[in-house]
């Protein structure tokens, strides 16, 4: 939104409410292959905190990510995926086989790293896909 | 049988909250009625047992309903007629 239409009531809340909304959203994306949860609702949850500030803050949000930042955000994280998936093949391996990583750990610790690098993409290119939308669906125009 | 019952009672009302938010002609309350459907979706994945599939409905449902109000905010009325 441009304008901002918050009162201090508003305003107090989303102070306290974003804080424990990003903690929640980092959780998710953490403990995403033991709990339910992973790449894609931490990103939305990450997305709906910062449209949270645009709505009630307006433009002058103290989270605010714009919509022009939001789409290079939205192909990094989409670079971050495809890099993952091509740096394994660099190690003769398939496209995302984390097995395939030369470190030293258990197989398994491996899988759990190359899916967290995974995910990482994936929530950054859905926050900012979110962020991208909703900008366009309320900038305005001149006409 | 009680999960039934209230699997039961959970599609109804996402039938009669679907239908209300497709024949009513105000779009705001459309939308808020379709958020109410999607929290019944919501309920009935939990209930039969897909806490995943329940997380991200109510984060779509959620991020949906943003959407549609931040669109009708665009509109010059807010009925369809």
């Amino acid at each position: 939104m441009n304008r901002k239409f918050g009162t201090i009531i508003l305003d107090t809340a989303f102070r306290y409410l974003v804080p424990f909304i990003l903690v929640f959203g980092m959780y998710v994306l953490m403990h995403g292959e033991y709990s339910p949860g992973g790449g894609f609702q931490a990103g939305a949850l990450f997305g709906i905190a910062v449209v949270l500030g645009r709505l009630i803050q307006g433009e002058e949000a103290m989270l605010n990510i714009s919509g022009n930042t939001a789409i290079i955000l939205a192909g990094i994280g989409t670079f971050i995926y495809g890099f993952i998936g091509v740096l394994t093949m660099l190690f003769n391996g398939n496209f995302l086989e984390y097995g395939a990583f030369p470190l030293n750990m258990a197989e398994a610790d491996r899988h759990a790293l190359g899916i967290l690098g995974i995910e990482i993409g994936v929530t950054i290119c859905v926050m900012a896909t979110i962020i991208a939308i909703f900008d366009a669906l309320t900038r305005r125009e001149e006409w | 049988m009680k999960e039934l019952s209230l699997i039961a009672v959970l599609l109804v009302l996402m039938v009669v909250t679907g239908t209300l938010a497709l024949f009513l002609k105000d779009l705001l309350a459309s939308i808020i009625l379709f958020s109410a459907f999607s929290f019944f979706a919501v309920l009935i994945y939990l209930a039969l047992g897909a806490p995943d599939v329940a997380f991200t409905e109510a984060v779509v449902g959620v991020v949906s309903t943003t959407f549609f109000i931040a669109a009708l905010r665009r509109l010059k009325r807010g009925c369809s007629r």
